[in-house]
């Protein structure tokens, strides 16, 4: 609690003002924070999610890499398991799969494998979700990494959580994959002062409602707010939950709403196999509980540039709209089973 | 450490792992038979401040780098009394409060960890030297290549040492790797560069030496090119793919005897003292072995421990 007057207040920005924010926060607290990547330096991030942070801090803590993620990974993992709190930047979620060995491997494993001598307190900053730069650029893979046991994933959709969950990210004991959303760069909203904390861990209720329940993270969030707010004017009212982190699983929010409203539709702009709402409604079906459910997701198809694949493969407010209907047109059965 | 040590260190690796091997439950072993120079070479040269990162074939190095002969031979078996508490195994024996932060199984996978070992040394241990041993098998990652072009370019304190015992599995280097001599891969990145003879341990211990010392010197990475060769298959569930006559041939060059022979012919010691070492080793062995059969598995609940 700094009680500076200036930090009172909300401040409106981009959600990468957000980001920067928090890291530039974390540098100034914590000698032993690090931004490791492509681009980070004087250019500012991809997506200026870093700007001004090589001038404040310089090149030995702001450091620019070459290609090579496998390395980058690598490096972060080693230099966080030997003591320093590196953020590693992804560019694209995609170019993940070139560092998964490091961090699944190492980062992840390091404390149970050493008995807990060595921890990695590392965050991967990765940029998932289409906009126009085709099948390798594109991707939403964070479902593969939430069966990784040990590897925190947080997924915020406001700039407040981007803050808020970064900020968390830099103070977690083990890795945090971060992944945030070209879409969402653009995005401005009130972010809370620098003493503000939050339970990074639970689910958001973003808007309430009684007769079905939306899930979803990072921009599908605003998809279903979209899609609420159409269902709102024909009277049906949706419940849309931002799941905020999807490892470990808030799924006890999620069961609140359903048991409430008997009806779940999951958003994702993922793969539906295997997927964020496929975890969601099994551990949900293992439940006394009865619900009817729908699961949207992304075509099952690589994400093309070509902006009329592209728009053709991803879930938006028609396709849940249209789910949403067929769904309300179902009897509910209150009583389990 | 003077030479006697050397050799009383590489025989206590070699009479460790026979022991090991001697028990029906030993598990999926790497073992470093013929290769106990190169870590002994390599840790005689390192201060208790550095640390060092190996591969899977890690039982030489940890025994020479000092870890507790109980607890490593509890690690292999899976006891609490590990260095890991059972957890690790071979693949991932650790000891970082030792200087070794230890074993990563996946090959090449220790290269780009140590690099970031060496960044953190660089940031905020001055004069911290991070070694990271390697065998041939992994000059042909992608990985490795990505860390020789980091560890350039940020100029990070650290030692390469590929442990060239000329064999990834059954696949020779010469048809792994396509250039002529390994410390070729380290020219193009400027790294300074040297080889040696690993089945000499002091050889082995000068070069390291030489190596350890421009690295902390200089600030700068080193690549170190042992050349050993295995005694053994690959591991423990490995068949040997060389013939008998190949193997007893290469059998000629064992390090252990080398260097005892060099003692006893430079007089370092009188006859009865080799026994008296190798009497010294088993001792140890067998109170190694007894402290693993004292201690227990973890229990199965402890499966959840250390996970979040």
């Amino acid at each position: 609690m700094s009680g500076k007057p200036a930090a009172s207040a909300p401040v409106r920005m981009f959600f990468r003002e957000a980001i920067a924010r928090a890291a530039r926060e974390a540098m100034q607290a914590d000698p032993r924070v690090i931004i490791i990547g492509q681009d980070v330096g004087a250019f500012g991030g991809s997506y200026k999610e870093f700007a001004g942070l090589y001038d404040a801090f310089g090149p030995a803590r702001v450091r620019d890499t070459p290609i090579a993620e496998n390395a980058m990974i690598g490096l972060a993992v080693g230099a966080a398991a030997a003591g320093l709190r590196p953020l590693v930047s992804i560019t694209y979620m995609d170019f993940l799969m070139l560092g998964l060995d490091p961090l699944v491997n190492y980062g992840v494993k390091a404390r149970f494998k050493t008995g807990g001598q060595l921890s990695v307190p590392l965050i991967v900053k990765t940029t998932a979700g289409a906009k126009g730069q085709g099948v390798a650029h594109s991707q939403c893979i964070e479902a593969w990494m939430m069966s990784v046991p040990g590897l925190q994933v947080f997924a915020p959709s406001t700039p407040a959580d981007a803050y808020l969950m970064l900020k968390a990210a830099f103070l977690a004991e083990g890795p945090v994959l971060f992944v945030d959303h070209k879409r969402l760069f653009p995005v401005a909203g009130d972010v809370p002062p620098s003493d503000a904390v939050a339970d990074v861990g639970r689910a958001a209720i973003l808007r309430a409602g009684d007769d079905l329940t939306l899930v979803a993270h990072s921009y599908m969030c605003r998809v279903a707010l979209a899609a609420a707010d159409r269902l709102g004017q024909s009277g049906i009212r949706a419940e849309v939950i931002d799941l905020r982190c999807l490892s470990p699983l808030d799924i006890a929010t999620v069961e609140t709403s359903v048991a409430r409203t008997g009806r779940l539709i999951t958003i994702e702009e993922g793969q539906k196999i295997c997927g964020v709402g496929a975890e969601i409604i099994a551990q949900l079906s293992c439940l006394p509980l009865s619900f009817h459910c729908e699961r949207i997701a992304a075509l099952p198809a690589p994400i093309s540039s070509n902006p009329v694949l592209e728009a053709a493969a991803l879930p938006d407010p028609d396709r849940v709209v249209a789910a949403a209907r067929a769904l309300m047109t179902k009897p509910l059965h209150k009583e389990y089973p | 450490m003077d030479e006697i040590d050397l050799l009383r260190q590489m025989m206590t690796i070699r009479a460790f792992e026979a022991a090991l091997m001697a028990r029906p439950d030993h598990g999926f072993q790497l073992l470093s038979t013929g290769e106990e120079a190169v870590a002994v070479g390599l840790c005689a040269a390192l201060g208790p401040d550095d640390q060092l990162l190996t591969s899977g074939r890690s039982i030489g190095p940890a025994l020479a780098r000092g870890l507790d002969s109980g607890a490593v031979m509890g690690e292999l078996l899976g006891k609490l009394n590990g260095t890991n508490q059972g957890r690790g195994g071979r693949g991932h024996m650790a000891s970082p409060g030792q200087g070794f932060f230890g074993a990563h199984a996946v090959v090449g996978g220790n290269l780009s960890i140590a690099a970031g070992v060496a960044l953190a040394g660089k940031m905020h241990a001055a004069g911290q030297v991070t070694a990271c041993l390697f065998g041939d098998g992994a000059c042909g990652a992608g990985v490795f290549h990505e860390t020789l072009n980091l560890a350039a370019l940020w100029a990070l304190p650290l030692l390469l040492v590929c442990n060239n015992n000329q064999l990834a599995i059954s696949t020779p280097v010469q048809e792994g790797v396509a250039v002529a001599h390994l410390t070729d891969l380290a020219r193009p990145f400027g790294i300074a560069h040297d080889s040696v003879d690993g089945m000499d341990v002091l050889a082995v211990r000068a070069a390291a030496r030489r190596a350890v010392d421009f690295v902390r010197e200089e600030g700068k990475p080193f690549f170190l090119e042992c050349r050993s060769e295995r005694l053994a298959p690959h591991s423990s569930a490995t068949r040997e793919t060389r013939s008998p006559a190949a193997m007893e041939a290469l059998w000629s060059r064992c390090p252990i005897a080398r260097i005892e022979q060099s003692l006893r012919a430079s007089g370092a010691y009188g006859s009865g003292e080799l026994d008296r070492i190798a009497g010294d080793v088993a001792d140890e062995i067998d109170a190694a072995m007894a402290a693993a059969d004292a201690a227990p598995f973890p229990a199965p609940e402890d499966v959840l421990h250390h996970v979040w």
